[in-house]
């Protein structure tokens, strides 16, 4: 229950005892409530009970549907009362309770006798409570007044019934669209708010009309605007007329004065907003740049965080585009690095990485060390981040920069912290040669003392490839074998096959690295028993065979310890890169049975494999979180080469080369449902339609698709294999096979006829009718293109298989692809064209970005290695000119890479 | 869109919550995540000093007052400088309403009112009244002074 309100407030101790609201429960404010229907109303009391409800509401305390009707018409007994302060309470209440339909008729009345009261205020309340309640029926019958309350001579009133507009807006559009004179009256209004809501609400009206929004910019922008919100509006609708009209205009920016003039407003809101604006225009100069430049320097040393926290946002987003133009704010944002809201010190910090120079850099990163230790891991991240960009900017920094990650590594962080640091350090060598060894040590020295398993095993591996090409690689040895030793198992078996890599390649290591590696026999781990699995481990798995391993590797280094000649097949097996999708092997490997057969690699797909359609179709599910893993891609090709294998008619196509992604032909939402795959085989081409009938009234029988090749003149069909039925909602298979000349890429046109006998069928009872009509269904035509015959193949590392590919049968031409929509459509169109796996990420072209390169890779078919670099450039009428270099194991794949590039 | 005002006492614990716009389901987690936001930062802040957060396209300015932590929550055209303005009108709003800077009892006691001041600054996710002089006299149903 609760305590009698306390009038003295002066003595804490009491204070921290009572609440007015201690022990509140709902039941009994319920019971309390009864007070609104007494004859004789009290005021005070029942705005005291009001207060309880708004209480328990705010809460987040709800009330039944019986329990808020109670309450509900309790509280509109309430109008009968006089008293000011429980009116406006009672307002308030019911906007909270949001009455249903049913029940909005009880007050409707009431509140309408109060919209047009003389008393100005309650006007504007009950205009503000009908509209939150309110539906259109009765809107129309009140729309007279509310358009009356727009020009108001009080500007409650009239804001009242503005800001009501923009919430109806939502709902009854129509209606609101009907006000725009009254409106378009307000926005001249006298009163600051009256003309910011007027403004807020023809925009809206008008969104859609550019001509209009441009008329009203234009006036607006010559007249006074008196409120400095409205007049922030005004900024952000000139900025959507100054984008739209960019793109027709030439010459001087329209509006960019009216912008300029607005960062010498007397409130910083708006000082804020143009120079904001300003900096977001569409290819701004530098010259434009400037003024903003200037107000927002001054803003990054204001006393108000907020106004420190905007501009230091704003210039981050300018240091993006426009570095240069920011330097000069840079001894202020240097001060920034020790500002008490971190927020600020981190975007300080990113936008000095961004626009500090050469010289900067060393006093930069002193300044970043104090800052580190007391920021969260999300900033550290960042920050991280932007210190991997700036090593890249001045290779020349390296040390300083590569001492700092390590430092910063050595102290305590989380997983996604560590990871960052040990991706940068892993850029950087990669990227700059001089500072190899030094990264490399210093990630050694991290795996000797790392809590994160993952973690090291990836630094055992890069270690692995990267350590044996330094010219001392015996100095890493020692870490190596460290974790042989003194860690689990997982990290053990990673730093076995790290060290047989350092005695594979480097021969002056061979002998020392084969006493180490028979040490490693003794390894008490010996739970696995499939060879393959070593593969994985480098990567991902759980499971280890330390001693396994260690007997493989001493049996390929050489068993007496001398430096021999080893099997370059096994070599390449062993050290090579994994040429093979992980995912893939690890379903092949389970699989597997162990049997006398031992597991043969080469019959394990190399295909990415892409998610069959029918996965596609169950939407809404989305990832548990951040960390949880994506599920592995299902194993179509699995299943693709268990059901060919199983129809005798294709059982002598040899091995399945390659299943295509399916291909709708026929319109989505149509009676029969049907797509097809394109299975490739050396001298063979299967079509797999996968069919489903979508009306329940129907059966289909003896269900064939009639193919016709004649605009395909390379193909001969050689079986067909019809549906006998095909029921409502259980998709069936029809399958047809064409054969082709061995090894060639045969293009060709099919035209389709989906050809059937149709009973109907009692949906009820199921029972179908014994006769039925032959009917047929025209179907999309399918195409076979050269795409057909690439793989989707990735390499791990495309520089390295671009050189071990060598330039004998390099084949590079130019080609102009013409006026594009913008240089993504265009790389994106040559990627499905050539139905290669991009590489690297290189699929993603940058924003605005005038140029890109992308690197492709695949197998063609007779199982040919081939690899594409594309260059693209684009010139200002969007004209894309693309450069295309193509290696491959065989000059025939090489020329029929640039056929299909011509051709298509 | 303003999407939440909340008040919380110096505990952590949940004096007023209004969202708009928000999911029933988010909303639990919003209010912890504001919590924590002012547990760790809010100490030793002085009254009405405003901090900033941002996460992807939402803008969180909250300030201390008295015994009371308050978090404006928007997106959109309510930025950090918006919300400055809507969260300068609610401190200087609570303000009036209790006299003085609150304790957590005085802001209990003085409940009511300030559900209205709320009422007269937010509307469903907009700002509607910034002036503090304007909101006491609209609470009391007195049009405003300059009329």
């Amino acid at each position: 229950m609760a305590q009698p309100l306390v009038k003295k407030d002066d003595d804490r101790d009491d204070e921290a005892e009572y609440s007015p609201f201690l022990g509140i429960e709902k039941g009994a404010v319920l019971q309390e409530a009864r007070v609104f229907n007494d004859p004789q109303l009290d005021p005070r009391r029942c705005s005291q009970v009001i207060t309880k409800l708004l209480y328990l509401l705010n809460q987040g305390e709800t009330f039944t549907k019986i329990e808020a009707t109670e309450v509900f018409f309790a509280v509109t007994k309430l109008f009968q009362s006089r008293d000011i302060g429980l009116r406006r309470m009672v307002y308030l209440m019911i906007k909270e309770l949001s009455p249903s339909a049913d029940e909005v008729i009880i007050v409707t009345s009431s509140l309408m006798k109060d919209m047009t009261s003389k008393t100005d205020m309650y006007r504007a309340n009950a205009i503000r409570v009908l509209c939150r309640i309110t539906d259109g029926t009765l809107l129309t019958q009140i729309e007279r007044y509310l358009k009356q309350a727009i020009v108001d001579k009080n500007p409650v009133v009239a804001s009242a019934a503005l800001v009501s507009g923009i919430h109806l807006l939502e709902t009854t559009p129509e209606i609101v669209k009907r006000w725009s004179n009254e409106v378009q009256e307000a926005v001249q209004s006298r009163a600051a708010l009256v003309q910011f809501h007027a403004l807020a609400l023809l925009h809206q009206i008008r969104q859609n009309d550019r001509l209009a929004v441009s008329k009203l910019v234009t006036s607006l922008t010559r007249g006074t605007v008196r409120s400095p919100l409205a007049q922030c509006l005004l900024i952000r609708y000139t900025t959507q007329v100054i984008r739209e009209a960019a793109t027709t205009q030439t010459g001087d920016r329209p509006f960019y004065d009216f912008l300029e003039s607005c960062l010498r407003h007397k409130a910083e809101m708006v000082i804020f907003e143009a120079a904001r604006a300003i900096t977001e225009l569409n290819g701004v100069t530098n010259r434009e740049l400037t003024p903003a430049i200037t107000v927002l320097q001054l803003f990054l040393s204001s006393s108000k965080p907020v106004l420190r926290f905007a501009a230091v946002r704003t210039l981050n987003k300018v240091a993006m585009t426009h570095p240069m133009a920011v330097t000069n704010c840079n001894i202020d944002m240097e001060s920034l690095i020790s500002d008490q809201n971190r927020s600020i010190a981190t975007l300080a910090i990113t936008t000095l990485l961004k626009t500090g120079n050469e010289s900067s850099v060393d006093r930069l990163m002193k300044q970043i060390t104090n800052f580190m230790s007391d920021i969260a891991d999300e900033f550290k991240i960042v920050v991280v981040e932007a210190i991997r960009s700036l090593c890249l900017k001045f290779p020349l920094k390296y040390r300083s920069l590569m001492n700092f990650l390590s430092n910063i590594l050595r102290e305590e962080g989380g997983f996604e912290y560590k990871k960052a640091i040990v991706d940068s350090i892993v850029i950087l060598i990669r990227d700059i040669p001089d500072a190899k060894e030094n990264g490399l040590l210093h990630l050694c020295e991290f795996i000797e003392d790392c809590e994160f398993t993952y973690l090291s095993t990836q630094i055992l591996h890069f270690l692995g490839t990267e350590g044996p090409k330094t010219s001392d690689p015996s100095k890493y040895i020692r870490y190596i074998y460290n974790r042989v030793h003194l860690e689990n198992a997982t990290v053990r078996a990673a730093a076995v096959s790290t060290l047989a890599k350092f005695g594979a390649m480097v021969d002056a290591l061979k002998p020392r690295v084969f006493v180490l590696l028979r040490r490693c026999l003794y390894d008490g781990d010996d739970e696995a028993s499939l060879f393959f699995i070593n593969l994985l481990l480098m990567y991902k798995s759980k499971f280890s065979i330390v001693r396994d391993r260690a007997t493989l590797y001493l049996n390929t280094v050489g068993s007496d310890g001398e430096v021999i000649e080893t099997d370059k097949v096994v070599k390449d097996f062993l050290f090579g890169s994994l040429d093979i999708p992980l995912a893939n092997i690890e379903t092949s490997l389970k699989n597997y049975e162990p049997a006398e057969q031992p597991f043969d690699i080469n019959s394990v797909p190399k295909e990415v494999k892409t998610q069959p359609l029918a996965e596609k179709k169950a939407p809404g599910k989305k990832p548990a979180g951040l960390g949880a893993p994506p599920s592995g891609p299902p194993s179509t090709v699995d299943a693709y080469e268990k059901l060919l294998s199983s129809i005798p008619e294709f059982s002598d196509f040899g091995k399945l080369f390659k299943s295509s992604a399916p291909v709708e032909l026929t319109e989505a939402e149509t009676e029969y449902a049907v797509n097809v795959v394109k299975h490739i085989f050396d001298r063979h081409v299967v079509f797999q339609y996968n069919c489903t009938n979508t009306i329940p009234e129907q059966l289909l029988e003896n269900v064939t698709v009639i193919v016709d090749a004649s605009e395909a003149e390379e193909f001969a069909e050689v079986a067909s294999k019809p549906l006998r039925s095909l029921p409502y909602d259980s998709p069936g298979q029809i399958f047809g096979a064409f054969e082709k000349p061995e090894g060639v890429p045969a293009v060709g046109k099919f035209s389709n006829m989906l050809r059937f006998i149709v009973k109907e069928v009692d949906p009820t009872t199921g029972d179908v009718e014994d006769d039925g009509v032959e009917d047929e269904y025209q179907l999309e035509d399918l195409e076979v293109v050269a795409a057909d015959y690439v793989m989707k193949v990735g390499v791990s590392n495309f520089r390295n298989a671009w050189e071990s590919i060598g330039p004998d049968f390099e084949r590079v031409d130019e080609y102009g692809l013409g006026p594009r929509e913008s240089l993504a459509e265009a790389v994106s169109a040559v990627i499905s064209l050539l139905g290669m796996q991009p590489c690297e990420g290189t699929e993603v072209v940058a924003n605005n970005s005038r140029s890109h390169t992308c690197l492709l890779s695949g197998v063609f078919i007779g199982n040919v290695k081939v690899l594409v670099r594309l260059q693209f450039g684009i010139d200002g009428p969007k004209e894309v000119a693309m450069k295309l270099a193509v290696r491959s194991e065989d000059d025939n794949v090489s020329d029929m890479i640039h056929e299909i590039v011509a051709s298509g | 869109m303003i999407l939440a005002v909340l008040f919380a006492n110096s505990e952590g614990n949940i004096l007023v919550e209004r969202f708009n716009g928000v999911p029933a389901e988010e909303r639990l987690h919003w209010r912890s995540f504001l919590v924590k936001l002012g547990a760790d930062n809010l100490k030793g802040v002085k009254n009405e000093e405003l901090l900033v957060a941002s996460h992807k396209s939402v803008y969180i300015v909250y300030t201390v007052l008295g015994d009371v932590s308050i978090f404006v929550v928007g997106k959109d055209e309510y930025d950090e400088l918006a919300l400055a303005e809507v969260i300068f009108a609610i401190t200087s709003a609570v303000k009036d309403a209790c006299g003085k800077i609150p304790t957590e009892r005085l802001f209990l006691d003085k409940y009511g009112k300030i559900c209205l001041c709320l009422d007269e600054i937010v509307w469903k996710g907009l700002l509607e009244n910034t002036e503090k002089d304007r909101i006491r006299r609209l609470v009391r149903l007195k049009p405003p002074n300059e009329f």
